[in-house]
């Protein structure tokens, strides 16, 4: 862009150097004299009720410093929202395996381990539910919390949209299309375990310093179960080792037990969790079932789409109501219809806990979309690419729930990018030559929308203070997380951008509750827009200042003012330094301090309706995939991947593009690999040897390709992209192996046996792996 | 049982006394206080916890630190030397092979050890090596490009 000095131009990380060489210290580096050792005892039944626990024998292990339960909370601990279901430590039930029961804190992590074994703990087994289509069974148990208007209580929630009438509509379609998908649980599989360390204040008070994604989510949370005032507690954000969603709810109750523990005892207090534990206890992307029917034209004009999909919430409600929204916003793609139902219900299972994991519904439903997206293209004998272009959302079109698209619309040039730069035509006319053998190849492609930040989901607001330090630095606050994703990069360049100022300058302060101004959640690709936007603004109103003084000290008004680096020019044409300027400032009495702070516009959903506006602005992409598939044991390779993202504008582009490749590798395992299975409420891989994600071999070359089509109300015109990067990976690989093999994997993941026999093998450990792991003395 | 072992550990020579049921990254962590190697699985798939012992890359979750007794060690805070990043280091940093950092450091380990091998490594030949090292952020695309600009 014309003119700027730092926005989309070559630049490194802020953290890269502490990273790289190790000194960044994570959760579990942290040590403190006196600092005690936590561990919880953990559920190994996935649904029981508790008919005694004394914690009491506990505390005569030498070692032992204290235990709780949930009698140490207000409330027994309850907590979450927008459904109150989970407890900071299980309150008479456990609803899944590795349910926290109670927590110990000791001298040494052998004996805390010690000090659970000696927990008298008696669970009676209940009758449990694992299939998500029996949850609602008359006599199915009992999961979720009771409910007042007469539905079955494992029913969590539901979302619809709804244009035209399908029913009517689609049996009169010349070409109808009606396949059932499903997709598995996902780990998240953060390289660093989940964590926090809690530090008792003389004022009765606490510091935490958890790995989480939203620190002031975490405060309140503490603030409520531990019956603190919210001053008195306070949350800094510890360096995060991944997150991907997936640092919420657990890290809140690590938190809150780990409080609880140095308050009880007065000392610092720190848990880590092992892999298994890690494993065990957190919560997975949803596993879903979906149907779609569509119909269309005999000339490729799509008509109709109905689809329908049932979300396994688990045992807790945790971000499902939100999921399942976002999973309905998106189910029926990126396409026009004249008619559109969408129909997605939750329910309560055993089977651990779903929550937030990148892409947050949408990559679930895209998998499904757009493999129906591309049958109903061999139904209608046309190419699967030029039948998205033929159908896509386009500048000007309205989304199946009514929502005008008058900006920043790039899906039709992304399919053209991928097109054009994967050698599409060529390759998938070669393909379709190609002779009988063992080793098959082909090329397949999807497509992506995704609703940029919470959009109607709840207030969509970010803050940041600036400030100028004592020796001329810039400490810049953001209430966002940086877990890995670059916003602390993209803060520092649009503030130094703003103020004209070296990056150099700029410190960007971890998120702190105490300093740091309340921002919602790090969540859902929110924060280049939203924590952007503050940074943005608090940057211009501290330039205000700076200018004001400059024109003070360079004797001519404002607009007379010119910038060369940092140092400003007035009409006598001698530079005044950035130190000259803020010391005249100072001598003026200006506080050279400021705050920004940015709403989203405000948009409307009704949910009685299924219509309405549901994000401020879209992201639009298209990935495509080629692989190779020997026939003689399922084996797929992705051997090329072309990735073309409309991201609106670039600020940061080593950091944009690392969200792409990111994304890709993480599609590439949700497609070929990953399934967080569960047998009877048992996860089935505990760690990183039968929990497989891809390594350096599995992931292909990645061609990234980012598109920009500027978003009127984003910073310099930014949209979103970390999660879209991911969403229509696994469809696009899956269309791929259609197209390689003329087989259709419609259940995830794609492995061997999937594609070789067309269905799993199955095979339970009978719960082993979840004991050992639990057992683990460390 | 604990039992008396002497390493050298980035250059530095130090008698210790050691649990005989802890590895190499317990006393690594616990006892010399060496955060940037990272415990990530304990079981040695992921390879946060890599490296160098007498020149090669291993993944210390797995040594038991008794085995290892007059050992040379070398962990990621060995490998800058007078704050000056080795040049795989700041080709991790310039390329964009970064983001949560957790796996970096045993990315680095491995990496050093790789070249050590094999100036020239192909492509395929790193993706191969660093293999065993797990990350969930990257890709890998910017990692295997830096490691190769290392000549």
């Amino acid at each position: 862009m014309a003119g700027r000095q730092f926005i989309g131009k070559p630049a490194r990380r802020v953290d890269a150097a502490d990273k790289v060489t190790g000194r960044t210290r994570y959760v579990a580096d942290y040590q403190l004299p006196g600092m005690l050792y936590a561990r919880c005892l953990r559920s190994e039944w996935p649904h029981a009720v508790m008919t005694h626990l004394d914690v009491s024998p506990a505390l005569n292990v030498p070692g032992v410093a204290a235990v709780i339960t949930s009698a140490d909370f207000v409330d027994d601990g309850r907590f979450g929202f927008p459904v109150r279901d989970q407890y900071i430590l299980a309150h008479e039930r456990v609803r899944h395996v590795g349910e926290a029961i109670a927590a110990v804190a000791a001298e040494t992590p052998e004996a805390a381990a010690a000090g659970l074994h000696a927990i008298r703990c008696e669970l009676e087994p209940l009758p449990a539910v694992f299939e998500s289509a029996q949850a609602l069974a008359p006599d199915a148990p009992q999961i979720g919390p009771d409910r007042s208007d007469g539905r079955h209580p494992n029913f969590l929630h539901s979302e619809i949209v709804r244009l035209g009438d399908p029913d009517r509509a689609l049996p009169q379609c010349p070409v109808v299309l009606d396949a059932a998908y499903s997709v598995a649980q996902q780990e998240h599989a953060y390289l660093e375990t989940e964590g926090a360390l809690a530090i008792p204040t003389p004022e009765g008070g606490v510091v935490v310093y958890a790995s989480n994604q939203s620190p002031f989510i975490n405060r309140e949370i503490l603030a409520s179960v531990l019956g603190l005032p919210a001053d008195r507690v306070r949350v800094i954000q510890a360096p995060v080792g991944g997150s991907f969603g997936g640092k919420d709810d657990l890290n809140y109750q690590a938190s809150a037990q780990c409080a609880a523990l140095a308050l009880k005892s007065g000392r610092p207090v720190r848990m880590t969790f092992p892999r298994e534990e890690s494993m065990i206890a957190s919560y997975k992307r949803d596993a879903m079932h979906m149907r779609v029917r569509l119909g269309a034209l005999p000339n490729g004009d799509l008509q109709v789409c109905k689809f329908t999909g049932r979300l396994d919430s688990g045992a807790y409600a945790s971000q499902s109501v939100f999921t399942s929204w976002r999973a309905a916003v998106h189910a029926m793609g990126a396409y026009r219809y004249e008619h559109c139902h969408v129909d997605i219900d939750c329910v309560y299972t055993n089977n651990g806990y779903a929550g937030a994991f990148r892409g947050f519904g949408n990559t679930e439903v895209c998998f499904a979309i757009e493999q129906a997206i591309d049958e109903m293209a061999d139904a209608l004998g046309q190419d699967p690419l030029a039948f998205r272009l033929r159908n896509c959302l386009r500048l000007g079109d309205e989304t199946a729930f009514g929502q005008r698209l008058e900006e920043s619309v790039g899906l039709a040039e992304c399919l053209e990018a991928v097109r054009k730069a994967s050698g599409w035509d060529e390759k998938r006319a070669a393909y379709a030559r190609q002779p009988a053998g063992p080793i098959r190849r082909g090329l397949g492609v999807a497509a992506v929308f995704h609703g940029t930040s919470l959009g109607a989901e709840g207030a969509d607001y970010a803050a940041s203070t600036i400030s100028v330090a004592e020796d001329y630095s810039i400490a810049l606050t953001s209430g966002l997380t940086d877990y890995g994703t670059g916003a602390a990069t993209v803060f520092t360049l649009i503030a130094a951008e703003e103020l004209g100022t070296r990056p150099e300058r700029i410190r960007l302060l971890r998120p702190d509750t105490n300093t740091s101004l309340e921002s919602g959640p790090t969540v859902a690709s929110r924060s280049t827009m939203l924590g952007g936007n503050a940074a943005r603004l608090a940057a211009q109103n501290l330039r205000q200042m700076l200018d004001f003084a400059a024109a003070s000290l360079l004797n001519c008004p404002q607009n007379r003012l010119l910038r060369v680096g940092e140092a400003y020019i007035g009409p006598s044409e001698e530079p005044a330094t950035w130190e000259r300027i803020v010391d005249h400032a100072r001598s003026l009495g200006l506080i050279l301090s400021a705050h920004g702070r940015w709403s989203a516009p405000h948009i409307h959903w009704d949910s009685q309706a299924g219509r309405g506006s549901a994000y401020i602005a879209y992201h639009f992409g298209a990935h495509v995939a080629e692989v190779t598939v020997d026939m003689r044991t399922g084996k797929t390779d992705v051997t090329g991947f072309w990735a073309a993202h409309d991201v609106g504008a670039t600020i940061f582009p080593q950091g944009a593009m690392g969200q792409v490749y990111g994304g890709v590798a993480q599609g590439l395992g949700y497609a070929l690999m990953e399934e967080a299975r569960y047998e009877a409420g048992y996860l089935q891989a505990t760690n990183f040897d039968t929990y497989l994600i891809p390594t350096a071999k599995d992931v292909p070359d990645i061609t990234c390709i980012l598109l920009e089509k500027p978003y009127s109300q984003g910073p310099f015109g930014a949209k979103n992209v970390a999660e879209p990067a991911m969403v229509p990976a696994a469809p696009a690989i899956c269309n791929a192996i259609a197209h390689a093999t003329g087989r259709r994997v419609r259940d995830l993941p794609a492995n061997l046996e999937r594609v070789l026999l067309g269905h799993a093998l199955s095979h339970s450990d009978g719960g082993l792996a979840c004991k050992i792991g639990l057992a683990r003395p460390r | 049982m604990k039992k008396a072992i002497t390493l050298t550990v980035n250059g530095d020579r130090r008698e210790l006394y050691v649990a005989t049921h802890h590895s190499l990254l317990d006393v690594i962590r616990n006892e010399l206080g060496l955060m940037g190697t990272h415990r990530g699985c304990d079981t040695g798939n992921c390879g946060a916890c890599t490296i160098q012992v007498d020149g090669l890359a291993m993944n210390a979750c797995l040594l038991l630190a008794v085995d290892y007794d007059g050992s040379d060690i070398l962990t990621i805070e060995g490998v800058a030397q007078e704050g000056a990043l080795h040049p795989v280091q700041r080709a991790l940093v310039e390329k964009g092979g970064i983001q949560c950092g957790f796996c970096t450091p045993g990315m680095v380990m491995n990496a050093l050890a790789l070249l050590a091998d094999d100036p020239h490594p192909t492509e395929a030949d790193i993706r191969a090596r660093l293999s065993g090292n797990l990350c969930r952020c990257t890709g890998y695309a910017k990692i295997v490009e830096a490691v190769g600009s290392v000549q």
